[in-house]
């Protein structure tokens, strides 16, 4: 028998939103009494459904046609006019880049990312810019493939740099797919993954300058860590600990130590 | 200023259009609808959008769309939102008699639950009220945590809490019921 509140307790055990002292509490439980094992058991049934119910047919492309045309006419309130200095201009640069780019009209941005004055290119800048991009698009990918063994050596000619890309699925995060971004003048493989509705971009570098750590910028978290000779990116919206789940588990598939840099 | 606004727009906002439509779909029911909350959304989301500094935009935009929707209900369904708190009275009475997921545990549910052919459940979802529909929504398809759920739609983590477990006891009801 599982009263209301037994229920409610599942359903946020079920949702990893327990507090590590009840969690335990729920397991001591769940590992005596059957009738809340099944009722776990029902939840997760439930919510594995539920995934496919809920989702449906994206927005039609005449809203987002709709949607652009109508920003295009009206401006926002006039308010504080940004202080920012180029960095302001450059991310306007990259998003004319991202719309061009939805646009079919690509050529531009390339040219506008050559020019941007200030020296070296913000690499993670490039990367975000990758991953909203990919977003933007009808596919965050331009290989679509769950198989390392596909996705990797399709980098081969693309890219200078053909990464591992570990099959993390069976800690949920499904491999989708791969594309090409363009960091500094030069393209460089992107790999795909998703976490239930998130997607995953891990933008592999070859270069070893910068520190290791994580960021926000624009709503979106980014973590990069090095492996040999390499720097990895991942730019994601997921929240913060799930980003650094995957981070650890990724480095640790493809040969690199987990949690190095934590404290 | 214009052009910046228009870039953070393209930045933060259009790439997260199928999200918000999926939101809006839920909370009016129908796609039509679904594209005027959306449209609604998006103007006030570019108006607002040299306030949003950093943060999640994900869960930015969420709530504008969910209020945007909100505006549109009371306009165009009021009774729908009357009861936003609260499960509709009978549905209640159902659930406080309880039995049925006793009853039920005997059956081979999961396999049940397992598949929505019928969509059963995605109606018995329509039939929820809209403060757990949103709720099961942010949780289930747009994967939000509790707190996030509570940012976007106003209301303390706790409440969040109970309405996804009794929402999801309410449809585990359903299903059993209509299996049966």
């Amino acid at each position: 028998m599982t009263d209301d509140e037994t229920l409610l307790l599942l359903s946020a055990y079920a949702d990893g939103e327990l507090s590590p002292g009840e969690v335990l509490a729920m397991e001591r439980r769940l590992a005596a009494d059957p009738d809340a094992r099944a009722m776990a058991e029902r939840l997760r049934a439930l919510s594995n459904t539920l995934r496919g119910t809920l989702a449906g047919a994206p927005a039609p492309e005449s809203l987002r046609a709709r949607v652009i045309a109508q920003i295009g006419f009206s401006d926002p309130h006039p308010s504080r006019v940004g202080l920012r200095s180029w960095l302001g201009s450059w991310r306007a640069l990259a998003a004319t880049l991202l719309v061009g780019l939805v646009g079919g009209a690509a050529l531009g941005g390339g040219a506008a990312y050559l020019d941007r004055p200030g020296g070296a290119p913000d690499t993670g800048e490039a990367v975000l810019a990758g991953h909203l991009r990919g977003l933007a698009a009808p596919q965050p990918f331009d290989v679509a493939s769950s198989d390392r063994h596909v996705v990797k050596p399709w980098f081969n000619g693309r890219t200078t740099i053909a990464p591992d890309a570990p099959d993390l699925s069976d800690q949920g995060f499904p491999l989708a797919g791969g594309r090409v971004d363009i960091v500094a003048g030069i393209p460089v493989p992107t790999l795909v993954y998703r976490r239930d509705r998130h997607v995953i971009s891990v933008t592999v570098i070859s270069a070893t300058d910068g520190a290791a750590g994580e960021e926000r910028r624009d709503g979106s978290t980014i973590e990069r860590w090095h492996l040999g000779d390499l720097t990895y990116w991942a730019v994601s919206d997921l929240n913060l600990r799930d980003l650094r789940a995957f981070a650890d588990l990724f480095r640790t598939r493809t040969g690199g130590q987990a949690g190095l840099r934590r404290e | 200023m214009t052009t910046l606004a228009r870039a953070r727009f393209s930045q933060l906002v259009l790439p997260r259009l199928d999200e918000g439509y999926r939101l809006a779909h839920w909370l009016t029911g129908n796609a039509t609808d679904a594209e005027d909350v959306m449209q609604e959304a998006c103007l006030r989301a570019y108006r607002a959008i040299e306030g949003f500094a950093e943060g999640n935009a994900r869960a930015w935009f969420l709530t504008i769309v969910r209020n945007t929707g909100y505006s549109w209900l009371q306009r165009h369904r009021p009774r729908a939102v009357v009861f936003a708190d609260d499960l509709a009275p009978a549905a209640r009475a159902e659930l406080e008699i309880g039995g049925a997921l006793t009853e039920a545990a005997e059956t081979p549910e999961a396999t049940l639950i397992a598949r929505d052919d019928a969509g059963q459940l995605a109606r018995a979802v329509e039939a929820l009220p809209v403060a757990f529909r949103e709720a099961l929504v942010l949780r289930e398809y747009h994967g939000l945590s509790y707190r996030e759920i509570a940012g976007v739609t106003g209301v303390p983590i706790g409440t969040v809490m109970s309405r996804l477990g009794r929402a999801r006891q309410h449809l585990l009801v359903r299903l059993a019921k209509e299996g049966r």
